[in-house]
């Protein structure tokens, strides 16, 4: 009966709260009120400013050589560098599976980045993620040879539903050597993917997200 | 045949990217022309007057507008992309509510607005308006108008209105009228005079306009005193921020106003693909050279096997925020029950399952059966090909979809292991709580705040014991009597209400023109003490492939304790629906938490349910309402893929328009909006909301929770694929 006595203190001490705060064993989507909503996600963006605010001074953020070395310490698996232009920061990520040629590399904080062979095909967790992309020019960038094709680019806009972007894209080497690049236009924008092709693979490269997630570097820490 | 379907609900039309940045570039081709700025009266148009545009398709937005003449809160809806509907909420300044006995008049009114034309070539976008078509018919007016860009910039509007929009007045209504329907006969009658406007967009964030406009408030200047403004109007509106707009205006220059619009648009989350973890990849098999064991299917006779499976799937499931209720195993298939409590869409829900089982079920099991459970009931089985799931990780949402088989759900547990320690289940919340009321005349806003505590109870799948404990902390809707209504031998004595202690002294009272006042005395509930507004016990079953049961019986709400009993045909691949409910109910005592009072009822309605393309659905419900009439309702319902939902309803009953009383027949909207949608945070949970237009004793249902068609339909076809782009999400 310690199971009761512990709920029985647990109701008590909220009780106390109740007029301030909520709590129970209910899971979140069992129905606050929406006031009640409104309210803990103010406090929460609050917090979290705070937060961030109070840990900026006290812990200077590691460079990306120091990342990069210290995962490669204490992680077995496959690890790239991804490195987010519009967000403003690097991180190290690690392969948690792979399936044929793709590969699905995650942070600790369960961000993903979905690689099929060198080739960025997806992101998860980044709130304007890319669903998936389907890069006909994948073959050519790989070879290192110069042509025409199309590339389909799939997001989820804002009510709910996946949409492809479908972009035409020239694909051709670089002003500097060793390096393909990748030109695409379509629906008014035009973007500009650089590869570093070596023997097939792709150590490094410089892809196009989507239209809020700018660009992001990927570059191989261990294949 | 399923595929053609499915190709329309995923395959969307290409948007130009633009949409997606969020750029304000609205130039679509075969768009309606797009709103710039909003009226005092919440529609898009220059200041008073209206124009032929539009607000991009599912945008929901609101205007509060303030002058002298008028407070207006205003709430605007783009139903369709050439539908535009607004409800308004007024404080009329200068013309005496006798009634209440007060020198404003708080009025309620309803504009639509269809676009007949698009702007092409030299041809302007056309609108034809109704002002205030259902109300009292203060604002009451019509207007057709056309719209047309002179330089990109400049947009010039003419139109020419009756009623009101001509300045001329169909308020008051004639005695024993009690509004609140269409009047269709003043439509387009009395003068016709013509208005217009142009507005100049002077940069993203500056716009400026003028307009001739034929209203000059003549009611309003009668009652305020001071001239009647002219017939030029001029205003600066100023748009800042994610859809918000400050506007400043001048009505003939003798009086001033301003205005505070904001608008939502479903398709502009802050957060399109949410900010959800990102799931666990797919764990191809090895080769069955590398594990002969399990791919030989012999594991299965080991006893042990299946419950360390399930203990560890179901751990990696509750991150998930799924709870596996049940699980059969067998060589080759395995089939898991999952009650999803995280994801709006069912589809995201059954996605993450199917990844998860790749990854805990050994090399033999080929086929993967996902069963949702709607709180205990299960509801659809999608049943896919491990290899599948293999093949199709992360492509083309529509790929796997092709590739799954959406089915009814067996009805029966057959060989399922319930999830040990899953039943039975206690949940329990106390927290604080806030009740709002709306539309009073005498205090348009009143709360209540106080705590409440709620459990629930499962004994088993399907069997709920549920109940809530309420005590209110302050507030301004106190104890009160029903209004006393108007005083026939001096009709313009004002409305006062019965106090508590003869309301309850005197029964005659609780019938008014012989109605049952089943709902007008609903503030005799709000008590000082505490309150149980629900204590009930549940029971949802499945007879049979494609009928769903429940039965719910004690405190069913506030006002009404007895029995309910519901069923629903719904097979998981049909637009169509229908369902039969009958309860009966007896009305609880105002103070004594678990005491009756006399009036007893028996309702119940019949309901027919469909669900169209693009995520439109009506309900008509067919059958006796509480105070004993009888009539139907109609409900017509927009949902987005996102989960925002919008409606509409209207009841009509035998009782006639005097016995119902103002506002002749019960309608009113309903919003529902996903937090998921605001904060990216993946949840069920909603903030929603229904406004009536008034709560009348006429056309009143139990409010009795858990009715079966919400529950069931979220893993069935329609919502099932339309949020099926989630799949791999």
């Amino acid at each position: 009966m310690s199971s009761k006595a512990s709920i029985q203190k647990a109701v008590l001490a909220c009780a106390a709260l109740a007029v301030l705060a909520s709590c129970g064993n209910e899971s979140s989507d069992q129905g606050d009120s929406p006031f009640v909503i409104a309210a803990k996600t103010a406090s929460g963006a609050i917090a979290s400013r705070r937060a961030s605010a109070d840990n900026a001074p006290a812990k200077p953020p590691k460079t990306p050589a120091e990342m990069a070395a210290e995962a490669l310490r204490v992680n077995p698996n496959p690890l790239i560098m991804a490195g987010f232009e519009s967000l403003g920061r690097s991180q190290v990520m690690a392969m948690t599976d792979r399936n044929g040629g793709m590969r699905t590399y995650m942070t600790p904080s369960e961000e993903a980045l979905i690689m099929r062979d060198g080739m960025l095909v997806g992101t998860r967790g980044l709130g304007n993620d890319l669903s998936v992309a389907e890069p006909a020019t994948a073959a050519l960038i790989r070879a290192g040879r110069s042509g025409s094709a199309p590339r389909v680019m799939r997001y989820f806009s804002g009510d709910g539903l996946e949409r492809p972007l479908s972009f035409d894209c020239d694909v051709g080497p670089g002003p500097k050597a060793g390096v393909i690049v990748e030109n695409c236009r379509g629906h008014g924008v035009s973007f500009q993917n650089s590869f570093m092709v070596q023997g097939g693979q792709i150590p490094v490269s410089r892809q196009w997200i989507g239209p809020s997630l700018g660009y992001v570097t990927i570059q191989t820490l261990r294949p | 045949m399923r595929g053609s379907r499915l190709t329309s609900r995923l395959m969307a039309t290409t948007l130009p990217v633009a949409f997606l940045v969020g750029s304000v570039t609205g130039t679509a081709i075969a768009e309606p022309m797009q709103a710039r700025n909003m009226t005092t009266f919440g529609m898009p148009g220059g200041i008073d007057t209206p124009t032929a545009e539009a607000l991009p398709d599912g945008t929901l937005g609101a205007t509060l507008s303030y002058s002298e003449y008028a407070r207006r809160h205003n709430v605007v809806f783009q139903a369709m992309p050439r539908l535009t509907a607004v409800l308004r909420y007024s404080r009329v300044e200068g013309i005496e509510d006798r009634r209440n006995n007060n020198d404003h008049l708080w009025d309620r009114s309803f504009d639509l607005r269809i676009q007949l034309l698009d702007e092409a070539g030299w041809r302007p976008a056309v609108a034809v308006g109704l002002q205030d078509f259902v109300g009292t018919g203060i604002y009451s007016g019509e207007y057709i108008v056309a719209t047309k860009n002179i330089t990109p910039t400049v947009r010039a509007s003419a139109g020419i209105g009756w009623g009101r929009i001509a300045g001329e007045t169909r308020w008051p209504l004639e005695r024993g009228d009690q509004g609140g329907k269409p009047n269709v006969d003043d439509w387009f009658t009395g003068s016709a005079k013509p208005f217009g406007s142009i507005t100049w967009q002077v940069n993203d964030r500056l716009s400026l306009a003028a307009e001739y406009s034929s209203d000059n408030y003549k009611n309003e200047v009668e009652g305020v005193g001071g001239d009647e403004p002219g017939n030029l109007n001029l205003a600066a509106y100023y748009r800042f921020g994610q859809g918000y707009e400050v506007g400043l205006y001048t009505l003939g220059g003798e009086t001033f106003g301003a205005q505070f619009s904001f608008s939502l648009n479903p398709r502009k989350a802050p957060y399109p693909s949410g900010l959800e973890k990102a799931p666990a990849p797919v764990r191809p098999r090895p080769a069955p050279a590398a594990d002969p064991e399990g791919w030989s299917g012999q594991w299965a006779q080991d006893p042990t096997a299946q419950p360390a499976i399930q203990q560890a799937l179901s751990d990696a499931l509750a991150k998930e925020g799924q709870l596996l209720e049940s699980m059969a195993l067998s060589g080759n298939r395995a089939e898991v029950r999952i009650r999803n409590q995280r994801y709006i869409q069912q589809a995201e829900a059954v996605g993450r399952t199917a990844r998860l089982m790749t990854r805990a079920l050994p090399p033999s099991v080929e086929t993967l059966v996902i069963t949702s459970s709607a709180d205990g009931i299960p509801t659809s089985s999608v049943t896919l090909r491990r290899s599948d799931v293999e093949r199709l990780e992360n492509t083309e949402a529509s790929k796997v979809a092709s590739a799954a088989a959406l089915t009814d759900a067996r009805p029966y547990p057959g060989d399922l292991v319930t999830t040990d320690g899953m039943f039975p289940r206690f949940r329990w919340h106390i927290g604080p709580y806030l009740d709002l009321g709306l539309f009073d005349p005498g205090e348009p806003l009143r709360y209540e705040v106080g705590a409440e505590a709620r459990a629930t109870y499962e004994i088993m799948p399907g069997l709920i014991l549920a109940g809530t404990l309420r005590q209110r902390a302050f507030g301004s809707m106190d104890q009160r009597g029903p209004s006393k209504g108007r005083d026939p031998d001096n009709p313009n004595k004002p409305r006062e209400h019965y106090p508590p202690e003869e309301y309850e002294a005197r029964p005659e009272l609780e019938t008014l023109n012989g109605v049952p006042r089943v709902r007008s005395d609903t503030r005799m509930y709000r008590s000082d003490g505490p309150t149980i507004p629900e204590l009930t016990v549940a029971w949802y079953a499945r007879p049979t492939d494609t009928v769903y049961t429940r039965v719910t019986a004690g405190l069913l709400e506030r006002a009404y304790g007895g029995v309910s009993a519901e069923a629903l045909w719904k097979p998981v691949n049909s637009p169509l629906a229908f369902g039969a409910e009958i309860n009966r109910v007896r009305k609880r005592d105002f103070d004594d938490v678990f005491g009756f009072r006399d009036y007893e009822v028996t309702t119940g309605h019949v309901s027919a349910y469909y669900e169209f393309a693009q995520g439109y659905t009506a309900q008509l419900d067919v059958g006796q309402y509480l105070a004993g009439d009888r009539g139907a309702t109609i409900t017509l319902t927009r949902e987005f893929a996102n989960g925002w939902r919008i409606g509409a309803f209207a009841t009509k009953t035998d009782l006639s328009e005097d016995e119902f009383g103002e506002g002749s027949f019960d309608k009113g909207i309903s919003i529902s909006i996903p937090i998921s949608w605001a904060t990216g945070q993946p949840s069920r949970q909603r903030a929603s909301s229904t406004l009536r237009a008034l709560s009348r004793d006429g056309g009143s249902r139990v409010n009795v929770n858990g009715r079966l068609y919400d529950k069931v339909r979220d893993s069935h076809s329609v919502k099932l694929y339309e949020g099926w782009g989630r799949f791999w999400r």
